[in-house]
């Protein structure tokens, strides 16, 4: 089922292999750094779910088992770099610094986006699938004709692979050599639909057919994601144009808090993936190659904790927004039909008022 | 300490039901928050549903195998005092009812909540309105009140209206409108085809009553007041607002203020002439110049000849005070009622500059934005009667002040010039006057000054 | 300077030049558009003058045409797209609807879409399937966007320099039937409120509202009705969405009678919007309700056909005809 060609620098067992094309770079403190990252990620991750189930909030999509994915590409930016998620790159929000409670106000259905995208370089969620594949592109050229050194890192499932926008970001970061990296989770699975429906062929082959590098790597190796994507995102920056890296990994939650995966895979699939959870090789490492001891994993995970009562607090909080709010930020100038409406909302009484 | 009651959220967007499968916990059971409390099963999956709270379990509302209602009590707990999970109800839950009733939790008002959104709006029963637009701060229709002149410009009125006119072969233009800013109704109209009396077929006169009035509301110091025909026999309207600070000021002024009045009548042709060759001026677009604007210049001319006009009388420390500056009140009647607002420093005001302050004021008083401070200082004040239709007034002397210039109408009258009767622009001053420190002498000499300016104000504004 | 008898297409290309002049931001994508100058020759000489990377031929994706225009915009630039054919923005709609209409909204006032989406639009060119559509209601309907037509070489050359500068996102209709006609453009005055509706022609009798290309058949039918005694008040719309009610009021109130004039299908139609906010606003001068002459509700026919589908003076002047007959 794995390719050969898929780069790892880190076994499910927690031991170091040799590649011949990657090493890992980073000291002791630095891979403990990225283990926090993934640990506080998929506790939040996890409260989050939590709150669904418990009527605070309307959806949430889960990361689970997909952290390595997330946040080695996530510490591999440069300050300057721009990213372009789509509604479920909660690491890669965590490590541009977005703060938890901003990335849960789409789900808890108060905001459409939730953060200033400039103030972290994260573009807002887009839950059209593939839409902001084309608009990295488009930032890439623009990065391209202002001539400075950044790089555009954007991101979408096996699933949305086949839609026509990311095809066409393909051709377009090819043809214009843009400073894009293009990085595939391929979790598997597209909701109920697998993998094998959406390409006859791996996926980072499609890369060469339209012209530039492709590479696969083990989604749950935060080592060799986080090389893979550091030498990826460099190479764009200084002019050597797009890459797609495939992150090979497992969705081991459901799409959605409204799914229900047990209706499409079977168990054992399952478990096979659990054993090769990405925090749990990573810890191990620092066990056993770094002497960590088990005080500094009990902080990590009380400073999850809090961050997640914090995090449930801080939704709780959240309340409906005063309904005159949706005639802001529509258009930059004065409309009348904007004006109308937010008059008719004041006349009928239902705002808190002046505005 | 407390009870919550967790009700059982949608869990599958839309479903009404799910059946208990399994529970986790036991009632008396410590449960922490996020804990597993049971598997429920809908059409669509088994779901295992976390705590909300911590706290210990006090009543499962349903056994394994029972099918419970979404939006209803699955499990109540007892929330302790210190370190319990806070209240999970959002801001928009309905409000706490009676005290011996547990807090509701969870969910938007009225929706129920599912596994892909908030869920559906609960739309069963009769909603009842729960907002009505103002009524006063309603987009209106049409803008400016006052009745629509007969036949002037476009009829107004309903398709309907035009309809039975037209099978009556009757002609809009020839009615007047009652309607809401003067919109023809279906009573003109009938109105008038019983009183044309052309092909209606002539119907018995019954005697009647005679008719009642008009049908349109009128303004009342900041009230509307209900037709005569509509409204009630005796109406009472508690003294507020403008109302209250009219009724306060006038008794304080009539009460204390010894008024005494001057009058005369102006020939103020050549004003009007100014005015008009003015309005030809393209420099001045834009610039709306009245014929207040140059009665405004008249008085500050005045009292800069007779300052002792521009004064008012200080009771506590007995002193007339005489201001060598002019805070200009002008008279404006709104929408609430009487204000006077002013411009100050009117005194150092050209044409040009008196016109530009005066359509300022003007604006700011059709849009209610004429500030206290706007409103507070008047030395002397001008109130114009003329565009109400009539010839002159007795005002009343706004305190604080010592005098007020009262304009009626400029109207064509017969003059009497070289001897000959001819047609003139006449308009006729009232300058009531506080006798207490103006006397009839200084009250004369300055309406006879701001009359000879009004009668030739190019000769006075190069006069200085 | 002074002005100068141009054609709406060389308005047009004037128009881009200077604002590419003006703000180096300024950026033009579309297919073709460079060496060939565009297909209706609107960007002729643009590439070489402003070199490729600010003139640039895109490959043959509208979606991703305009999908990489937002990430220019969200860059800081100003993309300036065409699309080649009303018939072919089909498959940006998406990007447009999903992404150019919301991201100012999604990100609170950040994003800034300062784009401009050109299409050459309506029919009247004896084309083959797909190049005489009218898409203007669609963005009409999403709020976000602004839609605005041209009809004349002079508003053209001011509209598309003004809906550059504008930082909302701006679908610019061109009419294609209109692209050679000549006309006086005063290169130094720009019309004041260019988006505000224009009166074309005095009259008393109706109020003729058009937009794009039917401006001129309405001005022709308003000759012809001179001559049989009716007196017709054209107005140039402009601005499609919004649209400004305050000119179209005044002229309705004063007629008491109005016919709006498009060449898009009468249903869910600019026609029916300016109509349905007309009815509620001039309600009680109206002698008769707002009529539309419009397309039918069919696929753009077979060019061969299309002047029967298109309004005619004849069409109009019946929408005349019937709106008089409701008498008074």
């Amino acid at each position: 089922m794995i390719d050969e060609e898929l780069v790892q620098l880190l076994t499910p067992e927690g031991e170091r292999v040799a590649h011949p094309e990657y090493e890992s770079t980073l000291s002791g403190e630095e891979i403990f750094g990225l283990y926090r990252d993934m640990t506080i990620v998929r506790r939040l991750c996890n409260e989050s779910t939590s709150l669904q189930r418990q009527g605070q909030l309307a959806l949430w999509a889960p990361i689970q088992g997909q952290e390595a994915c997330q946040i080695g590409p996530g510490r591999a930016l440069a300050p300057m770099d721009f990213t372009f998620p789509t509604y479920r790159e909660h690491g890669i929000a965590w490590c541009r610094g977005v703060e938890p409670k901003e990335m849960l106000r789409l789900f808890r259905a108060v905001s459409n986006g939730g953060w200033d995208p400039y103030k972290y370089r994260h573009s807002v969620p887009t839950i059209v699938l593939g839409n902001q594949a084309l608009n990295a592109v488009g930032y890439a050229m623009g990065i391209q004709r202002d001539g400075a050194e950044e790089a555009v890192l954007t991101f979408f499932g096996d699933g949305a692979s086949s839609q026509g926008d990311v095809l066409e970001s393909f051709v377009w970061a090819a043809s214009f050599n843009a400073p894009v990296v293009f990085l595939c989770q391929n979790n598997q699975w597209g909701i109920s639909t697998p993998m094998s429906v959406q390409s006859k062929i791996p996926l980072y082959h499609r890369a060469h057919g339209f012209g530039f590098p492709g590479i696969r790597v083990d989604g749950n190796d935060v080592l060799a994601m986080y090389e893979v994507s550091k030498r990826a995102l460099e190479n764009a920056r200084v002019g050597g144009g797009p890459t797609l890296i495939e992150a090979y990994t497992y969705r081991l939650g459901a799409h959605t808090t409204s799914d229900d995966p047990t209706r499409y895979r079977i168990d054992a699939e399952v478990e096979v993936w659990r054993h090769r959870d990405p925090i749990e090789r990573v810890k191990s490492l620092l066990v056993h190659e770094y002497k960590m001891k088990q005080s500094r994993f009990d902080e990590v995970a009380e400073e999850a904790e809090k961050l997640a009562l914090q995090l449930r607090e801080d939704v709780l909080a959240m309340d409906r927004p005063d309904p005159i709010t949706m005639f802001d930020n529509v258009y930059a100038d004065m409309h009348p039909l904007i004006e109308e409406g937010r008059q008719e909302m004041i006349d009928l009484g239902v705002t808190g008022g002046a505005h | 300490m407390s009870q919550e009651v967790f009700l059982l959220p949608d869990v599958g967007e839309g479903l009404i039901e799910a059946e208990i499968v399994s529970w986790k916990v036991a009632v008396g059971d410590t449960v922490v928050l996020n804990q597993p409390l049971c598997d429920v099963e809908t059409a669509k999956a088994t779901v295992e549903l976390p705590s909300p709270y911590s706290g210990v379990v006090v009543a499962l509302h349903g056994n394994p195998g029972d099918m419970m209602e979404v939006h209803k009590p699955l499990i109540t707990f007892e929330v302790g005092g210190d370190g319990s999970a806070p209240a999970a109800a959002p801001a928009a839950a309905a409000p706490a009812p009676a005290a011996e009733e547990p807090k509701v939790s969870n969910s938007t008002e009225g929706r129920e909540a599912v596994l892909v959104g908030y869920g559906v709006a609960n739309e069963d029963g009769v909603a009842t309105r729960k907002n009505r637009r103002n009524g006063a701060s309603a987009t209106p229709v049409a803008a400016a009140p006052a009745a629509a002149p007969l036949s002037s410009g476009p009829v107004r009125t309903t398709p309907p209206v035009r309809l039975l006119a037209k099978q009556n072969g009757l002609d809009l233009s020839s009615i007047q409108g009652t309607g809401r800013d003067g919109i023809i109704t279906r009573a003109d109209v009938e109105r008038a085809l019983q009183g044309g009396g052309s092909t209606a077929p002539a119907a018995p006169r019954k005697p009647s009553a005679p008719k009642t009035g008009p049908t349109q509301s009128t303004r009342f110091v900041g009230h509307d007041l209900a037709p005569w025909a509509t409204g009630p026999k005796e109406e009472r309207i508690l003294a507020k607002g403008v109302l209250k600070a009219m009724a306060e000021a006038m008794v304080l002024s009539k009460t204390t203020i010894p008024h005494a009045g001057v009058w005369l009548k102006v020939d103020a042709t050549k004003t009007m002439e100014l005015i008009a060759g003015l309005k030809q001026q393209s420099s001045l677009e834009g610039v709306r110049i009245s014929p207040l604007t140059v009665i405004a210049l008249a008085v500050c001319d005045a009292a800069r000849h007779f300052p002792g006009i521009n004064s008012h009388w200080d009771d506590v420390t007995k002193e007339a005070v005489i201001k060598r500056s002019m805070t200009l009140g002008i008279a404006a009647d709104t929408n609430k009622g009487l204000i006077v607002p002013n411009i100050k420093e009117a005194d150092k005001l050209d044409l040009v500059g008196m016109a530009q302050e005066l359509n300022v004021l003007v604006d700011k008083v059709r849009a209610g934005t004429t500030s206290l401070a706007e409103m507070s200082g008047t030395s002397f004040t001008i109130t114009n009667v003329g565009p109400m239709g009539v010839d002159a007034a007795m005002a009343i002397i706004p305190p604080g002040s010592g005098a007020i210039l009262a304009v009626g109408q400029v109207a064509k009258a017969p003059w009497v010039v070289d001897d000959e009767i001819v047609v003139r622009q006449v308009v006729e001053l009232c300058l009531s006057f506080d006798h207490r420190m103006i006397d009839g002498a200084l009250a004369s000499k300055v309406l006879a000054h701001i009359g000879k300016f009004l009668s030739d104000p190019a000769a006075a504004i190069i006069a200085g | 300077m002074a002005t100068k008898t141009m054609t709406m297409a060389k308005a047009l290309n004037e128009g881009l030049r200077r604002a590419m002049e003006e703000n180096k931001k300024v950026l033009l994508i579309g297919e073709d558009i460079g060496k060939l100058g565009g297909v209706f020759r609107i960007t002729d000489g643009l590439q070489k003058d402003f070199g490729e990377d600010r003139v640039i031929d895109a490959p043959l994706a509208e979606s991703a045409i305009v999908g990489t225009s937002v990430g220019l915009a969200i860059r800081g630039y100003r993309p300036v797209v065409e699309m080649q054919f009303d018939g072919f923005v089909y498959p940006a709609f998406d990007q447009i609807v999903s992404q150019v209409a919301k991201l100012r909204k999604r990100s609170d006032g950040h994003y800034t879409m300062g784009m401009v989406i050109r299409l050459p639009f309506q029919g009247g060119i004896g084309a083959i399937e797909h190049h005489s559509e009218s898409p203007e209601g669609y963005f009409a309907a999403t709020a976000g966007l602004r839609v605005v037509s041209c009809s004349t070489p002079n508003d053209a050359y001011w509209m598309i320099q003004e809906s550059i500068k504008h930082d909302d996102p701006v679908i610019f209709c061109e009419p294609k039937s209109r692209y050679w006609e000549k006309g006086e453009v005063d290169l130094d005055n720009p019309p004041a409120n260019i988006f505000d509706a224009v009166v074309r022609r005095e009259g008393t009798d109706v109020t003729v509202i058009a937009y794009g290309a039917t401006v001129k058949t309405a001005l022709r039918a308003a000759d012809t009705a001179a001559v049989e005694g009716t007196s017709l008040e054209v107005i140039d719309l402009r601005g499609l969405s919004p649209f400004d009610t305050a000119t179209l009021e005044a002229s309705v109130k004063k007629t008491g009678r109005v016919v709006f004039v498009q060449e898009a299908p009468l249903t869910a139609s600019i026609g029916s919007d300016v109509i349905r906010q007309l009815t509620e606003k001039c309600f009680y001068s109206l002698q008769a309700p707002g009529l539309v002459v419009g397309g039918y509700h069919v696929p753009y026919p077979p060019t061969r056909i299309e002047e029967d589908y298109r309004p005619t003076v004849d069409r109009i002047l019946d929408g005349v005809d019937r709106v008089i007959g409701f008498g008074s």
